[in-house]
């Protein structure tokens, strides 16, 4: 009853490639049900670039978690992802219990694909940021 | 539009334009999530910085989630601290 519904966004170093990205995530996920939670969703969502680097890297394997679990287990997870080389930045959020369950669709634009339609949202520095970032890849 | 009852204190709202109403108040189904880069950059200026509610119009709770939000899509790279980084 005490427990809560969580997601955790993880970044994955490029080097590990895809494969070494989907065993990371089966580890994480062992490592969560370890943990007695129960997973209700893994989205992988690739290689993505970063808005800024991270370890020297301009992209990273971005996998999201949403599960229930006690705040107890959550850092436990947080702990052993800290250890793990191969994880280069991650955020857990606590979600509101009515929240809708996560849309693929923010997993965004994968990796320079069709990267310019940003430009139907109008308004806001955002087209500019992503000029910018664009520029300098 | 404009209140005409306190001319003393001047006209309440100067200049033309109308009322902003926060834009997550107005439409329920648009929620404020750290993942949504693209909604959130929308309330970011061309450095990276967050837009304050006074020029965006966003209320006073919407605002102070926004800001949460922001600041957990920097830490995973989603959005950029800054235009120009280091």
């Amino acid at each position: 009853m005490a427990d809560r519904r969580y997601e955790s966004l993880v970044l994955i170093h490029p080097d590990q490639g895809e494969a070494g990205a989907k065993e990371l995530t089966a580890r994480m996920r062992t490592l969560l049900e370890e943990q007695g939670a129960t997973i209700s969703q893994v989205q992988e969502w690739g290689l993505r670039e970063l808005a800024y680097p991270i370890a020297k890297q301009r992209r990273a394997a971005y996998v999201l978690f949403e599960y229930r679990a006690e705040p107890r287990a959550l850092v436990e997870f947080e702990r052993n992802l800290k250890l793990m080389d191969p994880i280069v930045r991650f955020v857990s959020v606590r979600q509101a219990e009515n929240a809708p369950p996560a849309q693929m669709r923010f997993a965004g634009r994968p990796e320079r694909e069709e990267g310019e339609s940003e430009g139907e949202e109008v308004g806001g520095g955002e087209p500019e940021d992503e000029a910018m970032s664009e520029g300098e890849a | 539009m404009a209140r005409e009852r306190t001319p003393s204190r001047g006209p309440r709202r100067r200049g033309m334009g109308r009322r902003k109403v926060c834009r997550f108040c107005a439409d329920k189904a648009l929620l404020i999530d750290y993942k949504d880069a693209r909604t959130l950059g929308n309330f970011l200026s061309e450095r990276g910085k967050v837009i304050p509610a006074r020029i965006t119009g966003n209320c006073a709770r919407h605002q102070r989630r926004l800001t949460t939000a922001v600041k957990q899509a920097r830490t995973v790279a989603l959005l950029p601290y800054t235009a120009v980084y280091p």
